[in-house]
């Protein structure tokens, strides 16, 4: 295998600081950088030895040999769970990277129900109260960006550790109940999960329909709860914290195998040789390039337009050498840009999609000019240049305003980063206005075989029974 | 986009309409909605048909049945609990979009029993001071609880104000001699009812002036209205000084049943004001009776001059024009002047009467003065004379203040041009319906009228504008009118105008022809009160003259809609689209408020319809 690069931040917060220097030997599981500030330890993911420490990351040169075994995390005997989870560097894998060791602080028992904002929560009776007596763990097996496939994977084929490991998030927490939020179109996963279940009575599953997004923290809030949290409460003012299950499942290993967080699970797929199915990979270490995770799935199928990292909505696009973090979940490879001769095109942004330099990339890609930008009304900035959040995902506020916008401004195209809904309106008077609509994920849902983003087919209402 | 509960409350009477697709079962909320403000557009475009669209009163709450798309109107079909509707509360609303008309007007009073005695019903009024001895009240009882709805009325009763007493701050007596008939004769004289101008008096005309080339004078009699006559330049009363009067005061002579009528071409052949002119026969063109036009029986004097050629649409050819034609006016002014009182058929008194302690409010109007053939003369000697006259270009186009009984007297000497259905002829300021509303109206105190010129070059409109407002707050106006002549261009002064003032604190109408072609091509926050003056059936100019002019019903509405924003009552904003209905829902709000009858002028539809008007307009 090619070097393995370690990114010196691989989480929110600040970069840790690298405490090991070129030609020094390491193992699986030696601590090699640690945090300035807010963040998390990080951990060789191969044997090997230094090549070199940078500024942003340390490159290792892996050895011939690659054992299983791994260096456990230093901590003492009496050791509390959260401090294992803590020296384990583990992180929230879904894609956010906050630290979990410092979410999981918390004790949901004596955590105040936050301030509800009526404006949005319309339909909430004003004696309104949880279903609990301290406090819910939510997992997020939504896994919501469309063509990835290693979190319902893992569900299927590691549930009883992803089970120990929302038990364990329940105890630190103080949680007497947990929620899996989970499609309802994963049905294996769910009838594994449902038999798991058999015997742990506070935990339950809460089923989504197939729309995106569903996997946004508040979403799965309010999907599981029935509260809508603005876009400055954290999941905590519904006495909740949610989790993904794969970090659940990294939760387990730290506490029962003292493991610390050195893999990832992740999905490549799109234009590859051999069809555009997913391959899914469990557990490659961290660092690794993603030329080499493409090798690894069969290589380019001839000519591409992008490599996108993580999915298609949030991801970002990378190249052959850039290595994959804690926080990868996707490697995509998709179809050709369409070529569109300089026309004028509007760029939708919301928060549900890229940012404004992710459109303006893509249409840059696409060889149109940004002549007008509208920006979702629901998507919020908390603070200046802070990431979008929505108001109210998956839900939309209407859209024709900003399709007048577009045909003021004598757009041809336009891009939108909609979510399903907010896509569907787009769609009702877009074309009509004779605007002609992409979506951000439209090469990368021709390039994995998934329907486009346009209107919406599906009910935004699922029943809760298990009638598969 | 969506809307708050904020919002559909505002639009409770407005369409309701799906912002995104709902899914059966759900309950309407305002976040299910579109905002209203948009429909227009939509509706235009085809994306909308709001045909059996219920309200947002009336959905919100209810159940939705089936599954909808986005932009899909809320009918009865599609829902379950559809609340009944409630009565559309009477607000005045604003006639030009982007600006909107009439605020409601009326505040209802308050019958106060203190001990069963005290009875005060106040109809309508504002500022209204009252002082009643407490012993009155039977040993001080509480004067009375009065009801929030009435505020105009509480301000009145709380503190215990001196009654403002009118002041009469100036006087102007017309004296009204009659004419029936004109005819030419050896010299100019009025012998009775008979006015004769001297014959040969063309000559003089032409010789004023080197860029008048030829000169005809005609007397038009009723039975001579079917006459063809080239684009009317102007409308003048035929009025002088009367000994040492000044303009403005004293008394002022005016002929009755005659008007002096300028028309003109230069040499080849082109209309003073081609391309929007009223060229014509005249009877097909002029729209009878309003305030800057001739009446129906009244006999023209109507002088064609011919300018040097391609002088008309400089300033110097209509200038030349004018002076040039009112030689024959001062030639019959003279006579005036020694004509015996017994001859006097009518004698008017107009009073400029302050109202201290009323809402002090000042007319601004803005004139034409973007050069070429746009100006006017501000303060002849005589009324709607030429000589000590100020042109409004030279003048640099800036504020200039004058008294209510000045702009009746005959202030403004007209030069007007380009589309003559929205332009005040001179005689227009003459009768000036807004002053004389205002003049008139017990509930306000007219401080003065301001003119402001509409300099051509965007820099020059912001500098008279500034100077418009610090005018006002000097002033310490508690209202103001803006009013403009014509559409398009003058619009940006216009809007500034308002601006400028409205950013003062001050409430500001705004008055102009507007509809459909000269819709406002600016706007800003402060056109929030607008009274749009067209009159035309499809709301354009169609070089009727004068039909889109101030008229009587124009300035009832803007005092009523002045009347309201000052009393910070709320104005509807106006609809996107012309809506002529707008107008005549706030002429019903005010003849129900005043309890008095509003007549309403008739349009073009009254007049002969001429080959031009078909064929362009029709």
């Amino acid at each position: 295998m090619g070097n393995v690069q370690m990114l010196l931040r691989q989480h929110v917060g600040a970069p840790c600081a690298a405490i090991v220097k070129a030609g020094d030997e390491v193992k699986k599981g030696t601590l090699i950088a640690t945090p300035t500030g807010l963040g998390a330890n990080i951990f060789s993911s191969v044997y090997g030895k230094v090549t070199e420490v940078t500024d942003d990351r340390i490159i290792i040169e892996p050895s011939e040999e690659q054992p299983d075994e791994f260096v456990p995390i230093d901590v003492p005997e009496d050791a509390s769970k959260l401090d294992m989870v803590k020296a384990a560097g583990v992180v929230g894998l879904g894609g956010a990277g906050f630290p979990t060791g410092i979410k999981l602080n918390i004790n949901l028992a004596e955590t105040p129900m936050g301030e509800l904002d009526p404006e949005i929560n319309p339909e909430l009776p004003a004696d309104f109260k949880l279903d609990c007596e301290k406090g819910y763990i939510l997992i997020n097996a939504a896994e919501c960006e469309p063509g990835l496939e290693h979190n319902i994977r893992q569900i299927e084929e590691q549930c009883d550790k992803v089970i120990r490991g929302v038990k364990y998030c329940m105890e630190i927490t103080n949680a007497d109940k947990a929620i899996f939020a989970i499609k309802k179109k994963n049905q294996k996963a769910i009838k594994t999960l449902q038999k798991a279940l058999e015997s742990e009575p506070a935990i339950s599953m809460h089923l989504l329909p197939d729309i995106y997004p569903m996997g946004e923290e508040r979403a799965v809030v309010r999907e599981c709860l029935g509260v809508n949290l603005t876009t400055m409460q954290l999941p905590s003012a519904a006495k909740s914290v949610v989790v993904n299950l794969e970090t659940a499942a990294k939760i387990a290993e730290a506490i029962d195998e003292k493991k610390p967080c050195i893999t990832k699970n992740l999905t490549v797929r799109g234009k590859l040789n051999g069809g555009n199915g997913a391959h899914v990979f469990m557990d490659v270490p961290v660092g690794t390039s993603v030329g080499e995770l493409i090798e690894r799935a069969g290589g380019i199928d001839g000519k591409y337009g992008e490599i996108v990292m993580g999915g298609a909505f949030t991801g970002k696009s990378t190249d052959f050498d850039a290595p994959i973090t804690k926080t990868t979940g996707g490697i995509l490879v998709t179809v050709e840009f369409p070529d569109l001769h300089g026309a004028n095109v509007g760029l939708l942004v919301c928060a549900c999609g890229g940012n404004e330099d992710r459109m303006r990339e893509i249409c840059e890609k696409m060889n149109g000019k940004v002549v007008s930008v509208a920006r979702c009304k629901q998507a919020i900035e908390n603070k200046p240049g802070a990431p979008l959040k929505c108001l109210r995902p998956g839900n939309c506020p209407g859209q024709v305003k900003n399709n007048m916008q577009f045909k003021k401004d004598k757009c041809e195209y336009i891009i939108i980063g909609n979510c399903s809904d907010c896509s569907n309106t787009v769609m009702a008077s877009g074309p009509k206005m004779g605007l002609k609509v992409f979506h951000q994920t439209d090469h990368v849902m021709r390039s994995v075989g998934h329907a486009l983003y346009r209107t919406l087919k599906v009910s935004k209402q699922v029943s809760q029974d298990i009638d598969f | 986009m969506s809307i708050t509960a904020e919002t559909a409350k505002a639009h409770a009477h407005d369409p309701a309409v799906l912002c995104c697709r709902a899914e059966a079962g759900i309950t309407i909320e305002p976040a299910n909605l579109e905002d209203p403000a948009i429909f227009d557009d939509l509706v235009d475009s085809g994306l909308l048909n709001l045909d059996g669209c219920l309200t947002i009163e009336e959905v919100l709450g209810a159940k939705l049945t089936k599954t909808c798309d986005s932009l899909a109107p809320l009918t009865a079909d599609v829902l379950d609990g559809v609340k009944a509707p409630s009565v559309s509360a009477p607000a005045v609303e604003e006639e030009v979009a982007e600006e909107a008309p009439v605020a409601a007007a009326p505040a209802a009073a308050v019958p106060v029993a203190a001990g069963g005695v005290l009875k005060i019903h106040i109809g309508e009024g504002k500022d209204i001071d009252l002082q009643i001895p407490v012993g009155a009240l039977g040993g001080g009882a509480a004067v009375a609880e009065v009801p929030a709805a009435a505020a105009v009325a509480a301000d009145a009763v709380a503190p215990a104000a001196t009654v403002g007493e009118e002041k009469i701050v100036g006087t102007l007596t017309r004296k009204h001699f009659n004419i029936t008939e004109v005819k030419r004769g050896p010299e100019t004289k009025i012998e009775g009812t008979v006015l004769t101008i001297r014959e040969g008096i063309e000559a003089d005309v032409i010789a004023d002036q080197e860029l008048v080339k030829d000169f005809k004078l005609e007397i038009i009699t009723p039975e001579l209205y079917h006459t063809y006559s080239e684009t009317v330049m102007d409308v003048q009363p035929i009025a002088t000084k009367e000994g040492d009067s000044e303009l403005g005061s004293g008394v002022t002579r005016v002929l009755d049943g005659v008007v002096m009528m300028l028309t003109g071409v230069d040499e080849g052949g082109v209309q003073i004001g081609e391309f929007g002119s009223s060229e014509g026969y005249l009877d097909e063109n002029i729209m009878w009776g309003r305030p800057g036009c001739p009446d129906k029986g009244e006999i023209f004097i109507k002088g064609n001059i011919v300018i040097q050629e391609k002088t008309n649409m400089e300033r110097r050819g209509p200038m030349a024009a004018h002076t040039a034609f009112d030689i024959i006016t001062q030639e019959i002014r003279e006579v005036m002047k020694k004509l015996d009182e017994s001859l006097v058929v009518d004698t008017q008194e107009l009073k400029s009467i302050r109202r201290p302690g009323k809402k002090k409010v000042v007319i601004v109007k803005e004139i034409m003065g973007q050069g070429a053939m746009h100006d006017n003369f501000i303060l002849p000697v005589e009324p709607v004379g030429i000589l000590g006259a100020r042109a409004n270009v030279d003048l640099g186009n800036v504020p200039v203040c004058v008294s209510p009984l000045e702009v009746l007297d005959g202030c403004i000497h007209a030069l007007t041009c380009i589309g003559p259905a929205s332009k005040e002829m001179s005689r227009h300021y003459w009768r000036e319906p807004l002053v004389l509303e205002a003049l008139h109206d017990e509930e306000v105190d007219l401080c003065g009228v301001i003119f402001v010129g509409s300099p051509q070059i965007n820099a020059e409109k912001f500098y008279v504008s500034r100077r418009v407002g610090h005018t006002v707050e000097m002033l310490d106006a508690d209202g103001a009118f803006v009013t403009t002549e014509g559409f398009g261009n003058n619009h940006i002064d216009f809007a500034s105008h308002i601006e400028q003032i409205g950013m003062r604190g001050v409430p500001t109408v705004g008055m102009s022809y507007c509809a459909v072609q000269g819709a406002l091509v600016v706007g800003n926050k402060y056109m929030q009160y607008m009274v749009d003056n067209n009159k035309s059936e499809a709301g354009i100019e169609n070089e009727i003259l004068g039909n889109n002019t101030l008229c009587p019903e124009d300035a009832v509405r803007a005092l009523a809609m002045l009347k309201a924003a000052m009393a910070g009552e709320d104005v509807k904003a106006a609809e996107k689209k012309w809506n002529p209905n707008v107008k005549s829902t706030n002429v019903e709000l005010i003849e129900g408020a005043y309890g008095t009858k509003i007549d309403l002028v008739g349009n073009e539809q009254e007049l002969p319809m001429s080959e031009k008007r078909r064929l362009k307009y029709s």
